[in-house]
């Protein structure tokens, strides 16, 4: 469905596309001159770029095919020819060579979106997973121009390669941003049961005896987001009921159910934990409960085991530090702060828990430093 | 990460000296096309090669460059006809290996990209750094691809001690590990989960951590167990642990759904002779060579079991056959040795024994993924 959408996009605007990026309409790209070294054969160009254009405008789109590539056999950094062929080629779904057609693109025009977004859509096909993601990463960074009707394509290909490379909290705040932003929830449901339920597939790779799974996990995550809770608790009790045996079933149930009763979300936490027993995120998601409860045994057991499997886990040691911290032994809770601190520097929790212990431990110079640090990443320019 | 290597590397490998240029025009140009390149102007540097090289078409350099501007722009059809110039005119291309076969992977050129990428271990200086991390991924991505999926167990498991679990190198370890002849690009899509599930089993598996590792081989098992080569995996990974009865275990499932899986056959009778029953060990071994007379591994087990039963004179020819079929295996000399030495072969015997002790720290990747998961520590006795 997204990928039809694309096709649309692309026949009603790549002209604009270029012009965002060159600063000229297509038909000054149509003028465009041969380098010096070719101009023997500018003339045979001239009338190929022409007739290429007419083709194209008439709908003629295989005759129009034929005349970019001859177009773009005399003259290879043609870029009206790279770009026009690429998007008739993507009508076409012959992606390997829309991908090779856009690499020579962005190699011309590095700094057009639109052309890295057409290389990743077109990587995405063609399965190159990590460099799809890497080139719609970069369109995030350098913007599309005037191509915004293609931002719910690029950020719905990016959260569903988040997903599949891990990293599904990034995902889920795209994809929850999506449908803010007014994209359909059925195009999302599945996306985020993937990533709700933690699983590194994408929306096609679903094994087709789980689809439900996956569908009412992410009904569910909708409805809560919606702050329908009543109706996200029926889904995630019809998931959690028709999926008893699934890794992440009850424990994305249970961290539901921590901001509601917190007693059940607990148990649910425990049920994920006998069937997976080294989820290591939902020992940790219980370790913090605990520490809400003020049970930091409990904490300390669980966020210990976590860092004794994983040693390279930040939220552990900063779980087992505010426990240890909790305990009263500052020396140790400190140490497993600043082991956090050192493996993930970024994240502001574990220096505001610095800065409460080394205030505790009366090092005043190192709070003071904390609070700097603090600062520099809340208001990074701010504080230059 | 495997996707690319970065500009910097590779701008910071070693090229040949400039060579004497007869026309000035030329030299020019060489010299425009080396400053555009150092000042990032890849494009002018780009149109300045190819028209140097089109001058001077015996420019070593100037192919190298090109080919790696190229390489990193992604137009990996046009790099590679730039690495093959430079390989034919330099005399130490080793590195150019290694890109042009990256090149050729991308190309879809596997079996060319395969024949480089053998040509670049073998040349001596194969680079370091990202060079050696991407060719030697795509390599073992290759391997798994040509079917060859101990060899590309070898060169993955290292890898993931020394990187841990990262989503492409887990993709990879698990497509060898179910013995899925593909790439990551174009498995059957509807097989990412167990691909996924191994991969993870795997990673833990080669880092020691069996908990984890036991934890997805156990859901890898509870959805695809009827799924072939499942069975198989789950028992290379408790003969790992050391639990040689399961792990036995494991590899009759696999046969009930595979009858001809010769690797479980093996295995099996590896892990029968490792827990003491020789003549299971010896029937099993046998069945496999049926199914695939020419497999080392089947030979070397074979003949080891051949051996404890004390039948030395057959155990030494399956030990040649074995040796033969895998020259470069520590073990199977170290085995060979000990049967010349039963028979009582004192030369032939020490001989097998220099060999042995010559291969024996060498990190070759023909050697079955057994052999390198096992590999005889220089104090230890190899049996």
């Amino acid at each position: 469905m997204i990928n039809q959408k694309i096709v649309v996009l692309l026949a009603c605007s790549w002209a604009l596309a270029i012009s965002s990026v060159t600063g000229h309409g297509s038909t000054a790209l149509a003028q465009q001159k041969p380098p010096a070294t070719s101009s023997r054969t500018t003339p045979d160009f001239a009338a190929l770029s022409d007739a290429a254009e007419k083709a194209r405008q008439e709908g003629r789109n295989d005759d129009a095919i034929r005349l970019y590539r001859q177009g773009l056999s005399v003259q290879p950094d043609w870029k009206q020819g790279l770009w026009f062929l690429g998007m008739l080629l993507y009508e076409k779904e012959q992606y390997a060579e829309v991908r090779d057609l856009m690499r020579r693109f962005v190699a011309v025009e590095p700094l057009a979106g639109p052309g890295w977004a057409l290389l990743g859509l077109s990587e995405f096909q063609t399965r190159e997973y990590p460099r799809s993601l890497e080139h719609l990463q970069h369109v995030r960074a350098i913007g599309l121009g005037k191509q915004q009707e293609m931002s719910e394509a690029l950020f719905y290909h990016v959260s569903v390669l988040l997903t599949r490379f891990e990293q599904y909290d990034a995902a889920m705040t795209l994809l929850m941003g999506l449908r803010k932003s007014g994209s359909s929830p059925d195009l999302l449901v599945e996306p985020i049961g993937l990533s709700a339920l933690r699983y590194p597939l994408l929306p096609s790779e679903i094994p087709p005896a789980r689809k439900e799974m996956f569908r009412l996990a992410g009904e569910a995550a909708l409805a809560d987001e919606a702050q329908k809770r009543d109706e996200a608790e029926k889904l995630f009790s019809a998931m959690a009921a028709e999926f008893p045996n699934e890794p992440g079933v009850h424990f994305l149930f249970g961290v539901f159910l921590l901001d509601v009763r917190p007693d059940d979300g607990i148990r649910e936490i425990q049920r994920e934990l006998v069937i997976v027993p080294y989820n290591l995120t939902a020992k940790l998601r219980l370790a913090d409960e605990y520490l809400k409860e003020e049970k930091f045994d409990d904490a300390l057991r669980l966020a210990s085991e976590v860092v004794q499997l994983d040693p390279q886990n930040p939220s552990g040691f900063m779980v087992l530090g505010e426990a240890l911290v909790a305990k009263n032994d500052l020396d140790r809770g400190i140490a497993a702060l600043e082991t956090s601190r050192k493996l993930r520097p970024e994240t502001v929790r574990t220096h505001w828990d610095l800065l409460r212990a080394y205030t505790s431990a009366g090092r005043a110079k190192d709070a003071k430093r904390e609070k700097e640090e603090i600062e520099q990443i809340l208001h990074p320019v701010a504080s230059q | 990460m495997f996707a690319a290597i970065s500009l910097f590397v590779l701008l910071s490998l070693p090229h040949p000296a400039f060579p004497d240029t007869p026309q000035k025009s030329f030299e020019a140009i060489a010299r425009e096309a080396d400053a555009a390149r150092q000042a990032d102007h890849l494009i002018d540097a780009l149109k300045l090669y190819s028209e140097a090289v089109h001058l001077h078409p015996t420019w070593a350099d100037g192919w190298w460059w090109l080919g790696s501007i190229l390489y990193e722009q992604d137009r990996f059809s046009e790099a590679q006809a730039s690495f093959k110039r430079f390989i034919a005119l330099s005399p130490k291309p080793a590195p150019a290996y290694a890109f042009l076969a990256l090149c050729e992977y991308e190309t879809h050129d596997y079996a060319l990209a395969l024949h480089h990428f053998e040509l670049w271990s073998n040349a001596g200086s194969p680079g370091k750094g990202a060079l050696l991390d991407v060719a030697s991924f795509h390599w073992a991505l290759l391997l798994t691809r040509a079917g060859r999926f101990n060899e590309a167990l070898f060169l993955l498991t290292t890898k993931s001690k020394q990187r841990g679990a990262t989503p492409v190198l887990t993709e990879a370890l698990g497509l060898a590990s179910l013995r899925m002849a593909f790439l990551p690009e174009d498995y059957p899509p509807e097989r990412r989960e167990s691909v996924w599930l191994a991969g993870m089993a795997a990673v833990y598996n080669a880092q020691s951590e069996f908990r984890l590792s036991d934890a997805y081989a156990e859901r890898l098992l509870s959805h695809y167990g009827q799924e072939p080569n499942v069975h198989y995996f789950r028992g290379i990974l408790l003969r790992f642990q050391g639990n040689e009865d399961s792990a036995a275990e494991e590899f009759r499932k696999e046969l009930q759904i595979s009858p001809r899986h010769d690797p479980a056959l093996t295995e099996w009778a590896a892990s029968r002779l490792e827990a003491g029953y020789d003549s299971e060990a010896l029937s099993l071994a046998k069945r496999a060579l049926e199914i695939d007379p020419q497999s080392a591994r089947a030979h070397y087990i074979l003949g080891r079991a051949l051996l404890e039963t004390g039948s030395f004179h057959e155990s030494a020819q399956e030990l040649e056959i074995a040796k033969r079929l895998a020259p470069e295996s520590s073990r199977v000399r170290f085995a060979l040795s000990t049967a010349y030495k039963r028979l009582g072969r004192k030369q032939d015997s020490e001989r097998e024994q220099a060999a042995f002790l010559a291969l024996k720290d060498k990190d070759n990747v023909l050697a079955p993924l057994g052999d390198k998961f096992k590999a005889p520590q220089a104090t230890e006795h190899p049996q």
